[in-house]
């Protein structure tokens, strides 16, 4: 059998396993283990292992639970509801203005952590409600959530680019920045997006009622203003001295989540089930996701093995014959049509590592491809019929909002992310200008 | 038969449940070390004579594997890990058991693939003789300890193996892994013994 054959058969096969709805790191790790056991190589047998000892050796990684742990603590602790409330007040006078702010609200969040569960899970509890009290319509509150929570990987920290850094060998620091400028252009997308189509269809999105808004005074409002106070403070503690060189990644990561510790701390809101239910999510989804890159880890050594970086340039670049921007742009669709199946981190850790030396070698750069990549994975996790995110919403959101409605509500949201990664394509600038800035490069 | 079967559930549970909520906290010793290396680093940029404490680099690598592979189980029972439900979803709790009772055999196979590299790795760490397969090195190495003592035991070990740049023994963290995967196994044979109650319809 040639090596291009029982690479094709070690993914098949490893999809054909997820589909059994087992547990993802035994599908993969599975397949990993018989083809290290059965192909007969030296060592082949203790990959496996070995792929644990490989990952203990990716630093990075250390900054994962307090990443976790962060976003537990800000959804937990309901810290973030003052800053709900805050684009509520100012923003409700305005036809689409709840769901502006909330978009608005999802930009902090993210500044906070490096998820998008995070924002998902604050969004569907306390924007989802207070929304569809004020009579916006659900489609269109829906999709809101699931776009801004997207901004959670793209706006640092995120945890998603320090996993892409330790495949592309680039600096997470670099990485970083360079997702800011497009995050917040999405954002801006997303809110034009809104604000023109409540123009046109007021019942989407009907401004507060005068009552409503004359309760609060203006010396209410500024002091309602101090709650945006928390992220920055937060975002700064953490990412000054990082960037600055003082503290490494990781440290900068125990700062962070120390942080939002103390933020719920002094704001009373650090109750004893709040800190047992942070703690032990923390342990659960770090146990999921590192096992899962263990055996990621191993299938992955396995398929380097069989060439199927070499295998995957020689089809594109020899077979096809695609010019550099072809092969680009087919390894974004692949990953539309891949992430609508395979777990996100399993991706990153099996799909990644075959493209990533392909792009560097077409010379492109691999800080702006980390940011196209990010971006693709968002929206494939968005698009049905088998998009992570819209699981997700689907246990978090309320029982009004049915299935349908959820795939329904991504699609303008999706095509407008879809147009945010062609500007990111044409104009490489856009992520490259920040970090190029900052580090004097 | 049911009664034996519970009882092993139940005790497999219990340890792996107590086990997982200590390392649970590992992530604050975790954070402890990270701001003691940020703590000492900041001294020695004001101070004479202080070095930045290098180690913590390594201990926390160590701290987070022995993190995640020993609360492993507990994980698994807290039910964290993702499956793609796309078909799995909607089927009966039944049809689920059914399969889930099948599938945990192929996590089991890799858990048992990682237990058979943990073994030799770590039989290499303590220094074992080329020659020995892993297994019979430990078999010899608990034999001579129950029959002359720890002396009798060490005799077997060889050079430790250790990181490159702070010489920490590896051995520590090797034997974490091993320990914590039996224990992912034993929580892996709890939970098949719970689908196969489930199949049969009985109340766990």
């Amino acid at each position: 059998m040639s090596y291009e054959l029982i690479a094709l058969l070690m993914f098949s096969g490893m999809m054909l396993m997820m589909l059994t709805g087992q547990r993802v790191f035994g599908a993969i790790g599975f397949v990993g283990s018989m083809a290290g056991l059965t192909l007969g190589w030296p060592g082949g047998s203790e990959i496996p292992f070995t792929s644990i000892m490989k990952l203990m050796q990716w630093y990075s990684l250390v900054s994962l639970p307090m990443f976790i742990f962060m976003g537990y603590v800000l959804a937990e602790s309901k810290i973030a509801d003052d800053l709900y409330k805050m684009f509520h007040v100012w923003m409700g006078g305005t036809s689409g203005g709840l769901a502006i702010g909330t978009i608005l609200l999802m930009v902090l969040i993210s500044a906070m952590n490096g998820l998008s569960v995070a924002g998902m899970a604050i969004g569907a509890t306390i924007a989802l409600p207070e929304l569809l009290k004020r009579n916006y319509d659900k489609i269109m509150v829906t999709g809101v959530i699931q776009a801004g929570s997207s901004l959670g990987i793209l706006v640092p920290p995120s945890v998603v680019l320090v996993l892409y850094a330790l495949i592309a060998r680039a600096p997470v620091g670099q990485l970083w920045l360079a997702g800011i400028i497009p995050g917040l252009m999405m954002a801006t997308m997303f809110i034009i997006y809104i604000y023109v189509r409540c123009r046109i269809q007021p019942h989407l999105g009907p401004t507060l009622s005068d009552e409503e808004r004359g309760q609060y005074t203006r010396a209410d409002k500024i002091r309602l203003l101090r709650a945006g106070l928390l992220p920055i403070a937060i975002f700064m503690i953490m990412m000054v001295p990082f960037v600055m060189g003082l503290t490494s990644l990781v440290e900068a990561s125990a700062v962070g989540a120390l942080a939002a510790f103390f933020a719920a701390v002094f704001k009373g809101r650090m109750t004893r089930e709040v800190f047992e239910v942070s703690v032990r999510q923390t342990l659960a989804i770090t146990c999921m996701f590192l096992w899962i890159i263990a055996a990621a880890l191993a299938f992955g050594a396995i398929f380097d093995g069989l060439g199927a970086v070499k295998a995957i340039e020689a089809l594109f670049t020899e077979k096809l014959g695609l010019s550099p921007w072809m092969i680009l742009i087919v390894m974004q669709l692949s990953f539309l049509i891949m992430g609508t199946f395979l777990d996100d981190t399993a991706m990153l850790v099996i799909v990644a590592p075959l493209y990533v030396p392909l792009v560097g070698a077409l010379g492109f750069d691999l800080v702006w491809y980390g940011v196209l990549y990010t971006i693709t994975t968002q929206i494939a996790y968005m698009t049905p019929p088998f998009g992570y995110n819209l699981f997700l919403m689907r246990a978090m959101a309320p029982p009004e909002i049915s299935l349908r409605d959820i795939y329904q509500s991504i699609i303008p949201f999706a095509l407008v992310m879809v147009l945010a990664l062609a500007l990111v394509m044409i104009f490489p600038q856009l992520a490259l200008w920040l970090p190029g800035y900052v580090y004097g490069n | 038969m049911k009664r034996v079967v519970l009882t092993y559930i139940r005790a497999i549970d219990a340890m792996n449940y107590r086990i997982g909520r200590v390392a649970m906290y590992l992530l604050f010793v975790l954070i402890g070390v990270l701001l003691w290396s940020i703590f000492m680093r900041a001294m020695s940029y004001s101070f004479e004579g202080f070095i930045p404490a290098g180690w913590t680099i390594e201990i926390a690598k160590f701290l987070l594997v022995a993190y995640f592979i020993v609360g492993g189980p507990y994980s698994m029972q807290l039910g964290a890990n993702v499956r793609m439900d796309l078909f799995y979803g909607g089927w009966s709790p039944k049809q689920k058991a059914w399969m889930d009772a099948i599938t945990i055999l192929f996590l089991a196979f890799y858990l048992g693939v990682v237990l058979n590299g943990a073994a030799s790795s770590l039989a290499y760490a303590l220094g074992a003789h080329y020659k020995l397969g892993a297994w019979e090195f430990f078999g010899m190495l608990i034999g001579s300890f129950f029959t002359g003592g720890f002396d009798a035991a060490a005799e077997h070990l060889g050079r430790f193996e250790a990181t490159r740049t702070w010489k920490l023994p590896l051995w520590p963290i090797k034997l974490t892994i091993a320990l914590g995967v039996i224990l992912m196994l034993l929580q892996a044979s709890s939970e098949f013994l719970k689908d196969l109650l489930r199949i049969r319809g009985e109340e766990i």
